[in-house]
């Protein structure tokens, strides 16, 4: 092997020893010196970076990354190329990782409440004053025998440390382990299980479609997987030579993904599902559905007629024929629903409807349609509780029940609408304590602040999900040493229980056996390292798939912290599984979506997403991402209210004049941005500024949405509904200012942006040819 | 008398000479797709890891001193509901005729052997001349000192010089990156293979819109790509002879037939 | 009445006389003047500019992509002034017009000093002042050349001639008059004319020389002076940038350059005569000439303006439509620019009228008017063309900034300064030339027969 290869993708067995990776008590700063490193490895040249792969944690979809680091600092971040998921790509959150790892508001070490709580005043503690605290309080609850008043609240995660924190809750005594993210996909999960049993996400594959019916899902800013969507967007359009997929976009605002389509269709808010379903209805009416109980679709589908949804959703009756028609005429085609028609307040409804779509046209379980993800047994993920969700930690905090809140990187306080009344609920809790590397909304009421380490900096792994048709493990090494005093997060959960096992021995020999039972060796490893490298000595011996070209488990371990991760090779596609009407019945739309407030005090519809960047406002404290231009407005560092250019007019308002929008539930003040692309009837807001806490670059810039949601929840999958608002919006004396970077939307006749029409498109490649 | 002017114009044609990189190895250029590119900004941001790009905050961008080397130009044609979205983004066209070229009175900004317009930090003493010659407005000034917060410094790229107040700079086709595959082909004596070099942008892009490589050699993917029948260059007119070739964007009016 | 005295009149001995009083007798007013623009130059230029340096051109207005501003303006505008002076003494000495004898040192020295502000500016205008010395070729060790392609390098060779032969031409008109001065004055001055006169006596083969040398640099300079405004404009015409792009811009700034500087000349003038009490020198003749030409240039001016606008909207792109549109009929650069053709294109014509070239205050009024046109044309020139170049995303309106305004002001104060210098230093008025108009009849020693 050529030096330069080795180098290119290092495995971490050098850093984890040589570098002198320090966990738990053992955690100490690396100081200022020029070349942290002590004793440098041989392979390691200053000046020449070395490439250690990784998980990008910045968001949900779990790519593979690769991390140059110099000097032993993290340099640059690149997809794996070896990665399924990323494909060697990258997406603008995950670009700006390093910004989270150096960024100046780092927490540095464990601090403790000093004043009053939510007021951020803080001390700073030893990790052994900060542990021992914590586990006394554990403790305590145990002896007072309510450890069901322990609620650990944590993004979804999907590998052994979620593993081991539902052990370490559930040991305790606890059953009250919830994932919690705003965008989490739960109803399109729980769309997907209901009407297809699908028990994971499945993977949309855009790339080998070749006519997409997008409703509402914005794959190329946030939704689902957004690189490797992205990826397949770029290979649908232009990925073979002569062939160029179709995109059609149903959604009341034009999102990036809506604004690339060849078709936007503005649906009226809450109505895109039963566009889906009208174009269902045309497909089976015509005799065009081949499959099973054809007659029972038709019956079901009787009441969505093109005529009585064009009445509704003001799409004209012949364009959702057509749309159908052409749906489902050109092979493969695919249809997919998220982001808007999710936060409706029926958004499940919604996405079954792109369920029923999609399956009466044939496209499940098909190449270039929706292609089912395996549930691998031996990753033994246990399948996602609906029943509980957010408002049960409020419910909980209400009653008394939760008696002590264990936060790990979630932030419910900023990402959950203001009439969800958290905060007020929160504060009635006895003792919280959270696990984050900054201080955000959340962490500020904490009385305990454990300063994690960034996750390039920490140990983990990951089975995304959605994955691509087959499973794909994404390890999460270090590639840098830690920073600052912190912490590992698995190393907190095992120290933890260590303590507690302490507890339980000064128990027992006091003569009692209150303290649970963490004598378990799954908790008795030196460190969350060990404690992963031997989950995965478990799977290796039992699968013989990841030990039949790797006999050693060390062997197979190094490859897999060389390559970033384990993901089979030419894995064969599962079978679809089948929309049955027995299944959907229930959830048929009654109508367009409900939402808060009168029209007549309330004439916008309101429509929230996520900000390319920010996501659920995660990303608001990297400098970079505040600075990148918004894809649609190009507005930097701050809000927006997008408002079509004729209702402006209406209302006198003018393009960054500040504007109040006022639901039901409160108003909120921003600039206005006069966007065509959004219907007269309808003004959008981005969900991930207005910060009031997280750091120099987040606080106090922009607004946030969340303060005038209502705080309705699906009755099925628990998801918040977010688009479910209307609201008023009026001209506000409120000072402020929209900073964008866009001169002007017109391109005055310059031609700098060439176009063919899709005919001379044609033309050309036959000519070629 | 006629062999005098015969050496002025020699002496001349060694100051400004079009099609230099001809005599040398390797023209470089990326061909943009814009029928891929979905305006996800990836790009932008994978540039300013790179290249230690400073931020202005938001001020700096209302004083439009933003410094995005590449930007995702957004034009909107139509009023709803037929509304057309273009997307195009816009780095350093490396302009074989460079506008900016003539106008740098120190050679602070010259053309090299590879065809790229390169860009002396330590050279420039600031007139602006070249960002107002340039037509595509990718120069980007130090209007002051920038330095990133504490301890963000420590995530610059030690292989890109941090620009001081007073210079200009632009996108230089990741010349590092460039640099450093020349070094390795060199070593083993070899051209640098197609594919070989990625600037940062075409390496994160996830639509696969950008395509990085060499023009001279006619079986590389940009070659391939640049015979493209959609191919064009934002304003040819200009004959600014740039080295970013785009394809066009397959587009109909946007109403696809109002039925 | 004194006024009407013609020239002629004007006893030879007082000639001297009144010369070097100009220069010895100074009253309250000059000092306060003299005062109020040291600090105005301190103040207003120096210290703003201190500031820019030490922060960074981000203390001006300047942005992407409106990289040029203020600075330039002010750059081409003084280096405009400067055309007349030089320019008109050595056109009116080739031929031999008579009226150019009293007024043609003040405004050679015009002349230089605004080539002074002018070159000021470049450095005001740079990112980085202290390597100024790099646009200058020297032998270095690095092997470092300059761009002899570029219009910026034309301009430093351009302008150092010119200032270099204007300099020199002053200095050679001048010598029989320090010669003059020193023989009549005392102390310290003596010393210092007497090295400045470089021993002239006055014999007939020193006036041969003087001549010849002086006749040789005012041929040269006739050219140059055109080429060097020609120069300044092809840093703008040489670019693509719509409404710099122009072909028409050489002649165009070469005509500009006269008009302003006639212009400035008449204000100088009027402030000149008053101020030294030299009516009998300068008198309504010389307004009643210069007026005559400044309705020249504004007729060739205005007809050059409207051939750039003519084929500007002819060409019909969308960059030339823009850029004119931004000009003509933007706020607030619609104001200034229709304000320019009532000062430069409308005002002037009142100057047919031959009372109103011979009367004071309305050749103040125009000849200020002009040159406030003259700046505005300038100004719009880059701030027009730059904020709308040809990515209609990047356009961005250009503010000038308080120190670019300050800095700005300052310059005139810096004018003003070496002007107020010079008139005490130097003979304002040619003793020698001026006698050469005076009749025989007057020629003298007491002046009355
Ligand atoms: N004040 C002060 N004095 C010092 C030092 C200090 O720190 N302060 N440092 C000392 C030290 S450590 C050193 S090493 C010396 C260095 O002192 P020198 O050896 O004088 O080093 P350079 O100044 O680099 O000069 C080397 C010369 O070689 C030329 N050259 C470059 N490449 C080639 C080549 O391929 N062939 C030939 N023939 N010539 C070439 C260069 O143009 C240059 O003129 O200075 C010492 N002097
Ligand atoms: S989509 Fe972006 S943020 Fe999410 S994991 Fe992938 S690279 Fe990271
Ligand atoms: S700003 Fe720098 S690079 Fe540009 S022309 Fe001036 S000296 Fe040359
Ligand atoms: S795009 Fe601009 S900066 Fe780049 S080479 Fe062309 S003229 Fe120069
Ligand atoms: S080629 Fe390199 S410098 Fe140029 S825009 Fe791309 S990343 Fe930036
Ligand atoms: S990363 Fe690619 S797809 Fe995204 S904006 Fe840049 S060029 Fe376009």
């Amino acid at each position: 092997m050529k030096r330069r290869d080795f180098i290119k993708y290092l495995g971490a067995g050098g850093i984890g020893t040589a570098m002198g990776i320090f966990f738990g008590k053992n955690t100490k700063p690396p100081g200022a010196k020029l070349i942290p490193y002590l004793v440098p490895p041989e392979e390691i040249v200053p000046g020449v970076g070395a490439w250690y792969s990784t998980l990008c944690a910045q968001c949900g979809a779990g790519c593979g990354i690769i991390v140059k680091v110099m000097a032993g600092r993290a340099k640059k971040i690149e997809g794996n190329p070896l990665h399924p998921v990323s494909r060697g790509r990258l997406c603008a959150m995950g670009q700006a990782a390093p910004q989270g790892l150096y960024n100046p508001d780092r927490i540095k070490g464990p601090l403790k409440r000093a004043g009053s709580r939510g007021s951020e005043s803080f001390m700073e503690v030893s990790w052994e004053e900060a542990l021992r605290t914590l586990a006394e309080n554990l403790a305590g609850l145990k002896v007072k025998g309510s450890a069901e008043g322990l609620y650990v609240l944590a993004p979804p995660l999907r590998g052994h440390l979620d593993a081991l924190i539902r052990d370490f809750t559930a040991t305790f005594g606890s059953p009250n382990y919830l994932p919690y993210d705003l965008f989490d996909n739960r109803n399109l999960a729980f769309a997907n299980a209901v009407s297809m049993g699908m028990e994971s996400l499945p993977h949309y594959d855009i790339e080998n479609t070749r006519y997409l019916v997008s409703f509402g899902a914005d794959f190329s800013s946030t939704w689902l997987s957004p690189v490797n969507l992205s990826y397949g967007y770029g290979q649908m359009r232009q990925g073979s030579p002569g062939v160029r997929g179709t995109l059609v976009q149903v959604e009341p605002r034009m999102s990036l993904t809506g604004a690339n389509a060849d078709e936007w269709v503005p649906a009226r808010p809450g109505t895109e599902g039963l566009v889906a379903l009208a174009m269902a209805h045309v497909i089976v009416a015509e005799g065009r559905y081949r499959g099973r109980e054809a007659r029972q679709w038709r019956s079901l589908l009787e009441a969505f007629s093109p005529v009585e949804v064009a009445k509704v959703s003001e799409v004209e009756e012949k364009r959702i024929e057509r749309l159908a028609h052409e749906f489902a005429s050109t092979r493969p085609s695919l249809a997919i629903g998220g982001d808007v028609l999710s936060g409706y307040t029926d958004g499940v409804s919604g996405l079954v409807a792109v369920n029923i779509l999609n399956h009466v046209a044939g496209n499940i379980g098909v190449k270039g349609g929706v292609v089912p993800n395996p549930v691998d047994p031996f990753f033994s993920a246990p399948g996602r509780d609906f029943t509980r969700s957010i408002s049960t930690v409020r419910d909980a905090a209400e009653s008394g029940a939760l008696k002590t809140l264990l936060t790990y990187n979630a932030n419910p306080l900023f990402t959950t609408p203001d009439n969800l009344r958290l905060r007020e609920s929160l504060d009635k809790v006895p003792f919280m304590a959270s696990l984050s590397s900054f201080m955000d909304e959340t962490t500020a009421m904490a009385d305990l602040v454990l300063p994690v380490h960034h996750f390039l900096e920490d140990w983990a792994d990951d089975f995304c999900s959605p994955s691509v048709g087959k499973p794909v493990a994404t390890i999460m090494q270090p590639a840098v040493s830690p920073k600052y005093n912190t912490m590992g997060a698995g190393d907190v959960f095992l120290e933890l229980a260590r303590r507690l096992r302490h507890e339980r021995e000064k128990a027992l020999s006091g003569g009692t056996e209150i303290l649970g039972e963490f004598m378990d060796e799954r908790f008795s490893v030196k460190d969350f390292q060990e404690h992963l490298k031997r989950s995965w000595r478990e799977l290796h011996a039992k699968d013989r798939r990841l030990s039949g070209g790797n006999p050693t488990f060390e062997g197979f371990w190094n490859r897999l912290l060389k390559d970033g991760g384990w993901w089979p090779e030419g894995a064969p596609m599962e079978k679809g599984p089948a929309v049955r009407v027995k299944d959907v019945a229930a959830y048929m739309p009654k109508g367009a979506s409900m939402f808060e407030g009168e029209e007549a005090k309330h004439p916008f519809y309101l429509m929230v997403y996520p900000q390319a960047g920010l996501l659920d406002g995660r990303g608001a404290n990297s400098p970079w991402l505040q600075e990148l231009p918004d894809p649609m407005t190009s507005v930097v560092w701050g809000s927006w209210v997008e408002i079509n250019p004729a209702t402006a007019m209406k209302l006198g308002i003018k393009e960054g004049e500040m504007v109040t929008v006022e639901s039901p539930y409160g108003k909120i003040d921003a600039p206005a941005y006069l966007y065509p692309g959004i219907r007269p009837d309808t003004v959008a807001v981005p969900i991930g500024q207005g910060h009031r806490s997280y750091g120099r670059y987040a606080k106090e810039t922009g607004a946030n949405p969340m303060d005038i949601l209502p705080s309705l929840q699906d009755k099925g999958s628990g998801a918040l509904s977010l688009n479910s608002t209307r609201v008023n919006v009026s001209r506000s004396p409120k000072p402020g200012w929209m900073v964008k970077i866009e001169a002007t939307k017109k391109e005055y006749g310059r031609e700098i942006v060439q176009t063919v029409t899709p005919e001379e498109f044609e033309r050309m490649n036959k000519e070629a040819t | 008398m006629s062999s005098i002017f015969k050496r002025i114009k020699d002496k001349l044609a060694d100051y400004r000479r079009p099609g230099y990189y001809k005599e040398f190895d390797y023209h470089w250029a990326i061909v943009v797709d814009i029928d891929r590119c979905n305006g996800c900004e990836a790009c932008v941001v994978a540039c300013y890891a790179e290249n230690n790009i400073p931020v202005v905050g938001k001020k700096g961008c209302d004083d439009a001193r933003i410094f995005n080397w590449i930007r995702i130009e957004k034009y909107i044609e139509g009023e709803y509901p037929d509304v057309r979205v273009k997307f195009i983004p816009i780095m350093c066209q490396q302009c074989d005729r460079a506008p900016c070229e003539i106008g740098c009175p120190v050679y602070a900004t010259y053309h090299n052997q590879d065809g790229l317009n390169v860009q002396v930090y330590n050279r420039c003493v600031g007139t602006f001349t070249c960002a107002t010659y340039c037509p595509y407005d990718v120069r980007r000034f130090n209007w002051f000192t920038y330095k990133p917060d504490k301890p963000l410094d420590e995530q610059l790229n030690p292989d890109v010089t941090v620009r001081e107040m007073g210079v200009m700079e632009k996108c230089t086709f990741c010349i590092q990156r460039i640099r450093y595959a020349k070094d390795a082909a060199k070593d083993e004596e070899r051209r640098v293979r197609d594919g070989e070099i990625k600037p940062a942008c075409v390496q994160s892009c996830p639509t696969g819109a950008l395509t990085f490589g060499d023009l001279k050699d006619p079986n590389s993917e940009v070659s391939r790509l640049a015979r493209s029948r959609r191919r064009y260059r934002v304003f040819e007119e200009l004959n600014a002879d740039p080295s970013v070739i785009y394809l066009k964007r397959v587009m109909g009016n946007g109403k696809r037939s109002h039925d | 009445m004194g006024s009407d005295r013609t020239i002629e009149q004007i006893p030879y001995e007082d000639v001297n006389a009144d010369v070097v009083r100009t220069m010895t007798e100074t009253g309250r007013l000059y000092y306060i003047f003299l005062f109020l623009s040291m600090a105005g130059v301190v103040v207003l230029w120096g210290l703003p500019w201190a500031y820019q340096i030490y922060t960074g051109q981000g203390v001006t207005g300047l942005q992407t992509p409106a990289f040029w501003g203020i600075y330039l303006a002010n750059f081409i505008f003084w280096i405009g002034i400067s055309h007349s002076g030089t320019l008109l003494s050595a056109i009116l000495f080739i031929t031999q017009t008579p009226w150019r004898r009293s007024i043609y040192r003040s405004a050679e020295a015009m002349t230089f000093f605004s080539v002074m502000t002018a070159s000021i500016f470049v450095f005001v205008h740079m990112g980085r002042p202290w390597n100024f010395y790099w646009t200058v070729p020297y032998p270095n060790q690095r092997g470092l050349w300059l761009n002899f392609m570029s219009p910026l390098m034309f301009d430093v060779f351009a302008i150092s001639t010119y200032a270099t032969s204007s300099m020199i031409f002053l200095y050679f008109g001048s010598i029989p008059d320090l010669a003059a001065v020193r023989d009549r004055v005392k102390g310290w001055r003596k010393e210092v004319y007497t090295v400045l006169s470089l021993g002239w006596r006055g014999t007939d083969a020193e006036w041969h020389w003087l001549t010849k040398a002086y006749t040789f640099f005012a041929v040269f300079i006739i050219p140059l002076a055109v080429s060097v405004h020609s120069i300044v404009s092809w840093d703008f015409a040489l670019s693509k940038v719509p409404g710099l792009s122009k072909t028409i811009f050489a002649p165009y700034f070469v005509v500009g350059a006269i008009y302003s500087g006639s212009a400035g000349i008449v204000t100088l003038m009027i402030f000149l005569r008053r101020g030294l009490k030299i009516e009998k020198y300068i008198t309504k003749t010389h307004f009643d000439k210069l007026g005559m030409l400044l309705v020249v240039m504004s007729l060739i001016w205005s007809y050059i303006n409207v051939v750039e606008v003519f084929t500007g909207w002819y060409a019909d792109t969308s960059f030339e439509t823009e850029s004119l549109r931004y000009r003509m009929f933007t706020p607030p650069f619609s104001y200034m620019y229709w304000l320019m053709i009532f000062t430069n294109t409308v005002m002037p014509l009142f100057l047919i009228f031959r009372k109103v070239r011979r009367s004071m205050a309305p050749a103040l009024i125009i000849s200020l008017g002009i040159n406030v046109g003259m700046w505005i044309e300038r100004y719009l020139i880059i701030a027009t063309s730059l904020p709308r170049k040809f990515h209609p995303y990047m356009w961005n309106d250009y503010i000038p900034s308080l120190v670019e305004i300050s800095i700005t002001l300052g310059s005139f104060c810096f004018f003003t300064m070496m002007f107020l210098m010079f008139v005490k230093l130097w003979p304002s008025v040619s003793i020698y030339e001026v006698k050469e108009d005076i009749g025989i009849p007057f020629r003298t020693k007491k002046g009355h027969h």
